[in-house]
């Protein structure tokens, strides 16, 4: 996916906040709090997942998603710490 | 007067949840315990282990776990071994095995969904967790006994059998299980039970002396130098050993001492707060054992009460209690009787327990028969029996 799809997505841009400021969460937990639907929520964390840019932990019927350990998710961080901290 | 001089220096370190820094008269068991999960420290996944740890109410079980949770804690730390202790009230959580094991894995996945999934989906989840991070866990279950109550024997084999399911495989969890007797294991299947009772420690009740000394620490913590006597320590630590050896009890009646004697801005506990204390625990004279009482009795006890109300000390020595005795008859137009009654009547009041006697052996006159006035207020005490001797007393 090109870089302006990516990051073209609000949901996907609050999804990458939101696992930035909590950590591992679990796919109905961040669909709660982004208020979307499971299914929606579940494709953007997917997509997030296939970039390298999440990572994902299967714990029977539990799926969680953290940041990764790629250049790609450092970025995001580093993007995410300069544009929200003062 | 000084206003709002508090007796208190710190109040939080008589908090039932304050953990002190050390536990006087548990040193043997801390060894045992440490000694049981040394493996942890020096060749942690080579072994798992699980420990009982029994004991009556207030005996320390809970302190004693937290503090090595602690302890263990900080040593595996300083040997970068990835160590978690965590501590679960099982009551808190109803017994339930699932909530229980969720707040084991919330220890390394603070998000991981509470509801939704069983028991043995978050053990297995738990268990991939501590592989993950490559971590060993003692997971402490306080007041197991409802979680047996709760879950039965399914619940403990779970828990017991989860390393033979992972043969081969480094071990992670280990288990403290808190209960104060082993009466609950009872229901369970005989082999569970089995599993279960392999090291047990169990802790003793306390002495009066060993009270003293827990007390006496936390005194020096919590309250203002002075404002604790040793005498006042003393009595304290003789009601928590009637109340079964119970520590929290001690711990709790100093407490509330103190927030007696700064509600009359006293700037010291005397012992009248204490029997305030316990008398807002514990019944005080009841109305039917009052009933009870001969005239001379009650006069007694009136002498008894006006003595404490009058001096701040915990014992009295008979002798003394006599001498306001024969004042308080001469108020109520009566005549004394001799020494060996009011000793009999002081045998009887200790009966109803009401006095506590005890005889001290002073090194100048042979043996004294002292009295003290442990858990009714003195205030309290002569109030209700000047009422009952106006109102009938001299009939009889
Ligand atoms: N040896 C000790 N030294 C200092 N404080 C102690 C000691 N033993 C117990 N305490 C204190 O006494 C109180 C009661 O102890 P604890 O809560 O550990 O009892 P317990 O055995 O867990 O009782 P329960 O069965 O009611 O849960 C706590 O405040 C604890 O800190
Ligand atoms: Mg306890």
């Amino acid at each position: 996916m090109e870089l302006e799809e990516v990051f073209s997505s609000k949901p996907r841009m609050k999804i990458l906040k939101l696992i930035y400021q909590l950590g591992q969460l679990n796919v109905s937990d961040v669909a709660r709090r982004i208020k979307m639907n499971y299914t929606a929520t579940s494709e953007h964390l997917k997509i997030l997942t296939s970039e390298g840019i999440l990572e994902e932990r299967v714990y029977g019927r539990v799926h969680m998603y953290r940041l990764s350990e790629t250049p790609k998710a450092k970025a995001v961080v580093a993007l995410i710490e300069a544009w929200e901290k003062p | 007067m000084v206003p709002n001089q508090s007796v208190f220096k710190d109040e939080s370190k008589l908090d039932i949840n304050y953990i002190p820094q050390k536990l006087p008269h548990r040193e043997k068991e801390q060894r045992l315990l440490s000694e049981f999960f040394s493996f942890i420290l020096r060749c942690p996944e080579r072994m798992a282990q699980r420990v009982i740890l029994t004991g009556d109410v207030g005996t320390g079980k809970t302190a004693l776990a937290q503090h090595f949770g602690a302890n263990i804690t900080s040593e595996a730390n300083k040997r970068r071994i990835k160590f978690r202790y965590v501590h679960v009230n099982c009551r808190e959580f109803r017994g339930s095995l699932q909530t229980i094991l969720h707040r084991a894995v919330m220890a390394f996945r603070p998000n991981y969904p509470a509801r939704g999934y069983g028991a043995e989906e978050v053990l297995a989840a738990l268990m991939q967790v501590l592989d993950e991070e490559e971590a060993t866990m003692i997971l402490a279950l306080d007041e197991f006994d409802s979680l047996i109550e709760k879950e039965g024997s399914d619940a403990v084999y779970k828990l017991t059998r989860l390393q033979e399911m992972r043969q081969g495989k480094p071990q992670r969890l280990s288990f403290i299980f808190i209960m104060r007797n082993l009466d609950a294991t009872a229901q369970l299947d005989e082999s569970a039970r089995s599993t279960l009772q392999r090291s047990i420690i169990s802790l003793t009740r306390y002495g009066k002396p060993q009270l003293i000394d827990i007390l006496s620490d936390r005194v020096a913590l919590a309250f203002e130098l002075g404002a604790v006597s040793e005498d006042v320590v003393d009595l304290v630590a003789e009601l928590a050993y009637s109340e079964t050896g119970n520590a929290r009890f001690g711990i709790e009646l100093l407490w509330r001492a103190g927030k007696y004697a700064d509600a009359e801005n006293a700037g010291v506990v005397e012992p009248e707060c204490v029997r305030l204390a316990i008398s807002s625990i514990v019944p005080s004279l009841r109305r039917s054992e009052l009933a009870s009482l001969g005239l001379h009795e009650r006069l007694f006890l009136l002498a008894v009460a006006r003595y404490f109300k009058e001096n701040e000390e915990v014992y009295a020595a008979l002798t003394e209690i006599e001498k306001t005795y024969a004042v308080l008859c001469e108020e109520y137009g009566e005549t004394a009787n001799s020494h060996t009654q009011l000793w009999n009547y002081a045998q009887y009041l200790t009966k109803l327990g009401v006095l506590r006697t005890e005889v001290a052996s002073a090194e100048t006159r042979g043996r004294t028969t002292r009295v003290s006035l442990p858990t009714i207020p003195a205030v309290e005490l002569e109030r209700q029996l000047s009422d009952s001797l106006t109102q009938n007393g001299r009939r009889d």
